[in-house]
């Protein structure tokens, strides 16, 4: 969006006598001027250290489920959670019922949207898609055509993406599915496989994010986006490439708490099933060489014997290390039938306690806060593992964490990272579009998340210390701007982004302190602290009474400057 | 006598006006003390892994016979000299000169002493500077400043993007240039910034996010929209390097306290085809570093040199046999610059293993004498009033061994 034209208020800038502008002229050089104080270390440190819950004043169970539970709260949202039950807890309960049952939700605005949207590659099979952006579509880096055609159907993911966030009425699963790429992370510009992106988080994470870990965990490593992104494309006996086994312990299961260093295997604990109670890096070398062979099809330049180029995933047998391994401290013999000393690592990692653990505390720091109650990591870990064989195991950890007393209690536990602000802001705005501006992508970048765009394996932070940066709230703050403004528009393609504010506020109010009052209530359906509420007024009103009547010429300048002001508030930070 | 006011009191003062006037406490403008306490610390970060053994290559003796047969087509010829051993790619030559003059100085067989060739993996274990450990939650230059504590409103600046050396280091400004870090102006934009002073006065983490981001768009504000003007008749070139070195020296002439900044340069993963065409490529690469960095020199050669050390460092070197490409394939052992007014230049430091196979890692590479935490120990004790270094590489205090690099 590099467009950032001014507008016809400019005038109301030269007209209006603005605090900040005296303030500004009043130090010419040459006079005194108040000076600060010297900053003195408070023991605040500057370098990431959670910090707890941040107390705020409580707030309607509506408005914690939406915000914890969606992308943010749009107009009519609250009163159709009310009318979900007589109680909080009835409401609460319909709400999360509806939300991991997503086929039960009528989402026809979204799927008219999606339709209309000219997306050309989101229905092909993963073959197809194969075939059609790599196979039949040689590699020329100098070739815009090339290019464009080889990342399409990511593109498309990605623009798909943020129109499920606005306007599917499925936020819960929109909600998991952005957790799920994040832990099972691939990024957009990985190597070779770019346009695969789109079957992987289809076939992949939105099969399984509501079903059984175990069978996510083998569809992720069968998958070419990971076999690429983590080069287990490449790992045979002969050279085995530990890079996917190493994030498979560390990051997809048991997670780095469990990890044990540098040990003789035979030191560890085990449990009482006579498995170890974490890993060494003696367990990454033995599970590399058990996936040995797990490779795609893929010999574009015809230069293997027996192999073709589907794009699927194939076990090569002639790459396998056939030979006896020790990982977690159970021995897995050779020569085992094609694919099982995979398999068995997979089956000891997904039953195993640190990786209940591992993945219950990671789901209840995206739904609760950032430093989770350790009482619900346990009864979530629970959970995961009593259910470890069921095909909805992960749909009743979910309800776990989602219907426990802790979750009620959360409220100041999380704040919104960058795309969850900018989604936010469309919904609050009713923003009208079908097709994003690529700028969307470029802002979400500066902001530092844009989509399918990390690039270590290790996902998106889910911290606000990582996130609590100039240049990601910077251009927040701009994204408000230019939403608001009607600025986001792409003149090579005509995607746009609508806001129609002024269509939104009722003809009859038109004094400072009333559309103040009336927006902040419906952006943020609370109040704001009497000070933060009386900057909105003063930004709405500029020369004008608080609560004379103010022109419609005057209201149709400045209603969007306000409106942005709220959005860019860390009151709307919170989620 | 009343002493003229500076430039930064002048900002000081519109910050505190403006902060007063919407009523906002002062706790987050943080202009410390006139003169920063320590160097400015430029770290440029070449990315791909250099070839190392093409930008100093040896000049004579039995090392560059080794250097000549395993490198028929590719190696470098018409070398500035540095001393006996070695000399510099020719295209190197605007940084000879100050070489000469004793403000930069090369370490040769410096690197990561770790067992990886993938750049992932090596420029992550280099920033987070704890060789074989990803998990670390912080990068080495956020440790250095957490071991310090920082003291001024914009303490880092990094020009593209977020890099792992300064992981989880909230008050990292980054930005491509001045213009770029703007609040977008609808016509409303100081009624906007007094608006949001008044919502962010709090204290949670949020808040104080806010008004740090107010006051670095306070103080980059008088640089954006306008030309800038080197000093000394200096010129950037107008590529990627010497854009974001305009914007570091940009910043430290704002007198605000920067204290590390952090730029990129990538390019180097020369597998193929390195030399051709006149010098290559390659050739282009090094001479846009090197005319960057002289440029850069010169311009901050009006009072900023003396606080002013600049590293310069890649993720591995290259392999010493050429491919089949007429290109290198990843190695290891790599050369580090470094460029400042208090640097002991003129010199090559650290001790070079030799090139003859048996001296090779892994007989392929140069292998590598010098920790590259070594140097940057050295640089943190000697220029950045740091000396913990345990706090910064945690595991290699035994190991620093400074080679009188820095004054």
């Amino acid at each position: 969006m590099q467009t950032r034209k001014l507008t016809r208020r400019d005038f109301l800038k030269l007209s209006g006598t603005f605090a900040a502008t005296s303030a500004l002229a009043a130090c010419a050089p040459g006079e005194e001027t108040p000076t600060a104080a010297p900053f003195e270390s408070t023991g605040q440190s500057p370098v990431i250290q959670p910090e707890a819950q941040t107390q705020l004043p409580p707030v309607p169970m509506a408005i914690l489920a939406l915000s914890r539970l969606t992308f943010g709260i749009r107009p009519g949202d609250v009163d159709a959670f009310n009318a979900l039950g007589s109680s909080d807890d009835e409401r609460l309960l319909n709400f999360i019922n509806q939300q991991l049952n997503p086929d039960t939700l009528d989402d026809s605005d979204f799927e008219n949207r999606y339709n209309n949207a000219g997306f050309e590659t989101l229905y092909k099979s993963h073959e197809q898609i194969y075939a059609d952006h790599i196979a039949s579509n040689p590699y020329d880096s100098n070739d815009d055509a090339y290019w464009e055609w080889y990342s399409k159907p990511a593109y498309e993911l990605a623009d798909a993406t943020v129109l499920r966030a606005v306007h599917s009425k499925k936020q819960l699963v929109e909600l998991l599915a952005d957790f799920w790429h994040n832990h099972f992370n691939v990024y957009f510009w990985q190597d070779d496989g770019v346009p695969l992106l789109a079957s992987y988080n289809r076939d992949v994470l939105r099969t399984h994010m509501l079903g059984n870990f175990r069978q996510m965990l083998e569809a992720v490593a069968k998958h070419p986006s990971m076999l690429y992104y983590l080069n287990q494309n490449n790992s045979s006996d002969a050279g085995p490439n530990e890079n996917f086994a190493r994030e498979l312990f560390e990051l997809h299961t048991l997670g780095a708490e469990n990890y044990l260093g540098v040990r003789d295997p035979n030191s560890v604990e085990k449990d009482a099933n006579g498995i170890a109670i974490g890993y060494v890096d003696n367990d990454v070398y033995e599970a590399a060489r058990c996936f040995t062979g797990w490779r795609i099809d893929d010999d574009l330049g015809d230069w293997e014997d027996g192999i073709e180029k589907t794009g699927n995933f194939l076990y090569y047998k002639p790459w396998h290390d056939r030979f006896n391994k020790l990982v977690l401290g159970r021995y897995i013999p050779a020569d085992q039938e094609d694919l099982k000393d995979g398999y068995d690592v997979l089956d000891l990692l997904a039953s195993h306690p640190g990786t209940a653990r591992h993945i219950a505390r990671k789901l209840c720091r995206r739904f609760i806060s950032d430093v989770p109650p350790e009482s619900l990591v346990q009864a979530a870990a629970d959970t995961f593992l009593q259910y470890k064989d069921a095909p909805d195991q992960l749909k009743r950890v979910m309800e776990t964490i989602l219907l426990s007393a802790e979750f009620k209690a959360s409220w100041g536990g999380k704040v919104k990272r960058p795309f969850e602000a900018a989604m936010s802001m469309m919904r609050a705005l009713n923003s009208d579009f079908t097709r994003i501006p690529g700028g969307v992508h470029w802002m979400l970048g500066l902001m530092g998340q844009a989509l399918f765009e990390r690039r270590p394996p290790d996902g998106y932070p889910d911290m606000r210390e990582a996130w609590a940066n100039s240049m990601s709230l910077l251009f927040e703050w701009n994204f408000a701007v230019g939403l608001t403004e009607n600025w986001l528009d792409d003149d090579d393609t005509g995607y746009k982004i609508r806001s129609d504010v002024m269509a939104q506020t009722p003809a009859e109010i038109r004094s400072a302190s009333s559309l103040a009052d009336y927006w902040i209530q419906r952006i943020l359906n609370r109040s704001l602290p009497e000070a933060s509420r009386n900057a909105v007024v003063a930004v709405m009103a500029q020369e004008y009474g608080w609560d004379e009547t103010l022109t419609e010429e005057h209201v149709q300048y400045v209603l969007p400057a306000m409106i942005e002001v709220i959005l860019m508030s860390p009151d709307f930070q919170w989620r | 006598m009343k002493p003229a006011l500076t430039r930064r009191q002048f900002l000081q003062g519109c910050s505190a006006a403006i902060a007063a006037m919407s009523g906002a406490k002062l706790t987050n403008l943080a202009f410390a003390k006139q003169d920063n306490p320590s160097d400015t610390l430029v770290v440029v970060f070449l990315r791909g892994g250099w070839d190392a053994l093409n930008v100093v290559p040896p000049m004579d003796g039995d090392d560059r016979g080794f250097y000549e047969k395993a490198r028929p087509d590719i190696k470098i010829q018409n070398l500035l000299r540095l001393n006996d051993q070695f000399g510099l790619h020719p295209a190197m030559s605007p940084l000879y000169d100050l070489y000469q003059q004793g403000k930069a100085g090369v370490i040769h067989a410096v690197g990561l002493n770790y067992d990886t060739r993938s750049h992932f993996d090596a420029q992550e274990y280099i920033e987070l500077g704890t060789p074989g450990a990803k998990n670390t939650a912080s990068g080495w230059i956020t440790r250095h400043l957490q071991a310090t504590g920082i003291s001024s409103i914009l303490p880092v600046v990094s020009t593209s993007g977020q890099p792992t050396s300064v992981l989880n280091f909230v008050p990292t400004v980054s930005l491509s240039t001045p213009d770029e870090f703007s609040l977008w102006d609808n016509g409303l934009r100081d009624s906007h910034t007094n608006a949001l002073r008044t919502m962010y006065a709090g204290e949670s983490l949020v808040h104080r996010a806010g008004l740090r981001t107010l006051d670095a768009l306070d103080i980059v504000r008088p640089l954006t929209g306008g030309e800038y003007q080197p000093s000394n008749g200096a010129y950037y070139n107008d590529d990627d390097f010497g854009r974001q070195l305009k914007t570091v020296a940009q910043m430290i002439k704002l007198d605000a306290g920067l204290r590390v900044a952090a730029v990129d340069f990538g390019g180097w993963d020369t597998h193929e085809y390195q030399n051709d065409h006149d010098g290559g490529y390659m050739a282009d690469l090094l001479n846009s570093l090197a005319s960057g960095l002289a440029n850069f020199y010169l311009d901050l050669d009006s009072g900023y040199t003396n606080k002013l050390s600049v590293v310069v460092i890649s993720e591995f070197g290259r392999r010493l046999v050429q491919n089949e490409s007429y290109g290198t394939d990843h190695g290891h052992g790599s050369v580090m610059l470094t460029l400042g007014g208090s640097v002991n230049g003129g010199q090559v430091f650290g001790q070079f293993p030799g090139l003859q196979n048996d001296q090779l890692y892994d007989r392929a590479d140069l292998a590598i004498t010098t920790d590259y935490r070594s140097v940057l120990s050295e640089l943190l004790a000697k220029r950045m009033g740091n000396a913990d270094i345990e706090s910064v590489f945690p595991g290699f205090s035994q190991g620093y061994n400074p080679l009188g690099i820095y004054q």
